[in-house]
């Protein structure tokens, strides 16, 4: 017995030296056989790092990248990054292997950039060798402005997508329920407490059992997207995406916080009140993405979700529900108040991104690499990364007008197939105002349920009203000061939020938590953005 | 005089050397090496510069982290954690191989061990996804128990009170039935000698292990129990990270998973470094106190 123990022992502890032992070094190494092929016809090997949607298929698999690849005389070999990025990044460049090119949105950031100088290739002189990248820059300056450091150097280029809507979110509320209760649309938040509570209390879905119906869910959380921060709206909080995931906005000229905001505490009572009348999701806070999305999809006919935030319809509750959903406009806070209501306004953060692509310091051949980015740039070659190649995904109808087809999988959403078949909005492109394209249902979609927002976004002036997140470019140490004080205040802000929306208890912990968020930074916060946001204003 | 012994004994005994030579190795690699890192704590991490480049910042970070408004939150947790996991968690395994050692047929008892040792073998990620589906209060079997027995509509994971002893309690579902097996390798060694005698005087079975078995395993235990000091604030990072969610932020976040989320995600690396050998001093004192302690007490110690 004894002996058999020890062997054992001794076995185990063989083995788990020998897993420590493999798993110390499981970074893949990113091999670069050398720009040195560039010469005679020989294509030029490149690697890349690329961050895409989970359902994107292989790039392998890409007609328009192997064209362009081809045209370029570049032979890119590619990693495929689906999850988890942020993680990765960090290890990738602190240990200074890193790939030629990377791709992705805002795939390495400005602190990146500062916190490992000498890693990344300022382009600013390469992109003479790069005519569509100049004829962008001519074309929208604003590309250009989000492209550039403060000390001129450009190391990440931006990308424009043209035809996107001016808000990210819009508000689901179930017409069906409402026709099925005789109920009106509400307005204010008093209404949709009312009809929330009819949703709850009676049989709304109709499918005889009155306990199945959730009134009202989203993914937890408070700023960032598809999450009651755009209920702030309804007191004149005007937000925009680009920074009010951390609660930051600006109004009449001064930068603001509305985590620390009076408006916000109303917004959070507001909520415990859904929450302790049992209207909100109680998993809100803990279920993840897909078992959110697996909800509001319902059971065939029978919706289970009655209020909600989205991108659209048909993604948010599936192409058999969807039809059941009305787009709302934004609801007052009170019947009492009288002010502008707002929404959060994103066009900005939809329509231009920064960062797209990025080269590596370390590139052999920084003229191929450039080359290929050229190719990237096209006009005709941008409609193909955003929405798939000519042929299967988009129709050429001659004379320079391009029509997006719909889904070969009549089962698919449109939405779904674009990030199957190509980079999506992932990738590194620019798409010019001249060129005629039919967009696909989706996008028509979107189009017309961001109709009933229309009225609240045209009186948002997007020069004054909304902090030009997108255009900024912060110094190193401001940049690493408030990275750092914004992971401090979020994490207050969600725990507090959490509990305040579950439990309650707000109003007699408000002036501490006040207090807790001015040390974690917040102030110091406001003072940094409001110096570049007076910047920003002084050059209009 | 006394390193030429030493010498003699690594020509005398050049074998067992060289059996030893890549446990050491890996040691030295992995653990020596890397403690050159340290001095980025006291530095401004510069890319370019590399990790002695950096300017000199001296305790500047260790200054943020006292300071810092989640100081007293990260320290408080990461102690209850560490200390309900050790003093609930400690004797569970003494109990069990004590239990273990009791039972007579040999095919029962090998049945009992495979299925306390099994849980030791899943992964974190994936007995994190079995909390959450069994822990659910509108899907998962526990929640429709609770509701069955008329504790009502509790989420486990998603409340402060409970994320505590939800932790521990599943660490020692996981962990207990393997750590067992010292203490009933330490058990197996008992003469049995003693036990013929004992029964000859009479004694009873709760006799035979408070009087034999216990003080056989004495010494195993305090060396572990030592042992485990010196990790009272290196609490699991995995299991923790993965079963954090917005409410119960509250008691898990501990120093490890915000080195984490400081270190790895936002780009902090001098900050999350100086939190990093904080820690591992704490850590230290710990388990240099412990051991004092056990030395002057029973005479048994590491050191």
């Amino acid at each position: 017995m004894k002996k058999q123990i020890i062997t054992m022992l001794s076995l185990l502890v063989a083995g788990t030296t020998l897993l420590a032992a493999c798993s110390g070094s499981n970074e893949g190494s990113a091999s670069d056989p050398g720009g040195s092929a560039g010469q005679s016809g020989s294509k030029v090997k490149l690697t890349g790092v690329i961050v895409k949607h989970p359902l994107t298929k292989p790039l392998a698999e890409m007609e328009w990248l192997q064209q362009i690849e081809e045209a370029a005389g570049v032979d890119i070999q590619w990693q495929e990054i689906t999850a988890d990025w942020g993680q990765k990044k960090g290890t990738m460049l602190a240990s200074g292997d890193v790939p030629d090119l990377f791709v992705g949105p805002n795939v390495i950031t400005d602190a990146d950039f500062a916190q490992f100088k000498g890693l990344f290739q300022d382009m600013s002189e390469l992109i003479e060798g790069a005519p569509n990248v100049q004829k962008m820059f001519e074309e929208k300056p604003e590309t250009k402005q989000i492209s550039t450091q403060r000390d001129g150097q450009i190391y990440g280029l931006a990308k424009y997508q043209r035809f996107w809507p001016d808000t990210v979110n819009r508000q689901y509320i179930n017409q069906t329920w409402l026709d099925n209760l005789g109920l009106e649309m509400p307005t204010t938040w008093d209404e949709l407490y009312d009809v929330l509570v009819a949703f709850k209390e009676k049989d709304a879905n109709g499918n005889g059992d009155p306990n199945d119906e959730i009134p009202m869910d989203w993914s937890g959380g408070i700023g960032g997207f598809f999450n009651p921060a755009v209920l702030l709206g309804g007191m004149g909080i005007k937000l925009s995406s680009d920074v009010s995931g951390q609660g930051y906005f600006v109004e009449d000229g001064k930068v603001k916080n509305f985590l620390t905001d009076a408006r916000y505490k109303e917004l959070v009572m507001f909520l415990n009140k859904l929450y302790k009348a049992g209207l909100i999701n109680p998993e809100v806070f803990t279920h993840d993405y897909t078992k959110l999305q697996a909800v509001a999809r319902g059971e065939g006919d029978i919706a289970k979700v009655g209020f909600t935030w989205g991108w659209v319809a048909s993604d948010r509750f599936g192409e058999q529900l969807a039809p059941q959903y009305a787009s709302m406009s934004p609801l007052k806070s009170s019947s009492s108040y009288s002010g502008p209501v707002s929404w959060s306004y994103d066009s900005y953060t939809l329509n231009y991104g920064a960062n797209n692509i990025v080269m590596s310091a370390k590139t052999k051949n920084k003229e191929a690499a450039m080359r290929f980015i050229n190719e990237l740039y096209k006009p005709e070659i941008g409609i193909q990364v955003l929405f798939g190649s000519i042929g299967p995904n988009i129709e050429d109808k001659g004379n320079g007008s391009y029509a997006v087809l719909p889904p070969k999988d009549a089962k698919m959403d449109p939405g779904t197939w674009k990030w199957t078949s190509t980079w999506a909005d992932n990738g590194a492109f620019y798409i010019s105002d001249s060129i005629d394209l039919t967009l696909g249902k989706d996008m028509q979609e979107v189009l017309t349920q961001s109709e009933p927002l229309k009225e609240a976004l045209a009186q948002v002036d997007s020069q004054i009203d909304i902090y030009p997140g997108t255009f900024v470019k912060y110094t190193n140490e401001d940049n690493n000061a408030m990275s750092l004080n914004n992971t401090n205040i979020m994490n207050l802000a969600n725990t507090t939020f959490a509990k305040w929306v579950t439990k309650g208890g707000i109003e007699a912990e408000w002036d501490a938590y006040v207090k807790e968020s001015q040390k974690a930074g917040l102030d110091k916060n406001v003072e940094i953005m409001q110096k570049y946001y007076d910047e920003f204003v002084s050059k209009l | 005089m006394r390193t030429a012994a030493k010498l003699g004994t690594v020509k005398r005994d050049y074998q067992l050397w060289l059996m030893i030579l890549p446990a050491l190795a890996t040691i030295f690699i992995f653990n020596y090496i890397p403690m050159y890192g340290v001095q980025l704590a006291f530095r401004d991490y510069d890319f370019s510069k590399g990790l002695t480049g950096g300017e000199w910042k001296g305790l500047f970070y260790f200054q943020q982290f006292i300071e810092s408004y989640l100081f007293s939150d990260l320290m408080r947790n990461t102690f209850l954690i560490s200390l309900a996991t050790i003093i609930i968690g400690f004797p569970a395994p003494i109990i069990l191989a004590l239990v273990l050692n009791q039972i007579r047929r040999k095919a029962f008892k090998n049945m009992m061990q495979t299925t306390v040792y099994l849980p030791h073998f899943i992964s974190v990620i994936v007995l994190v996804g079995m909390l959450n589906v069994l822990l659910s209060p509108e899907t998962g079997i526990v929640g429709h128990l609770m509701k069955a027995i008329g504790l009502g509509h509790i989420n486990l994971l998603a409340s402060s009170n409970t994320f505590i002893p939800t932790y521990v309690i599943s660490d020692i579902w996981q962990h207990c039935g393997w750590n067992s097996i010292i203490y009933l390798a330490a058990l197996s060694s008992v003469d049995p000698q003693l036990y013929d005698s004992s029964k000859i005087d009479g004694a009873n079975r709760w006799q035979t292990i408070r009087y034999i078995d216990f003080p056989a395993l004495m010494p195993t235990i305090v060396i572990l129990f030592i042992l485990s000091m010196g990790g009272i604030l290196s609490t699991g990072f995995e299991k923790i990270f993965l079963m954090q969610n917005a409410l119960n932020l509250p008691v898990s976040e501990v120093i490890a998973t915000y080195v984490y989320k400081m270190g790895i995600v936002s780009n902090q690396f001098s900050y999350a470094s100086a939190i990093g050998l904080f820690n591992t001093l704490i850590n230290f004192i710990f388990l240099y106190t412990m051991n004092a302690i056990s030395r002057r007490v029973s005479d048994t110690s590491l050191f």
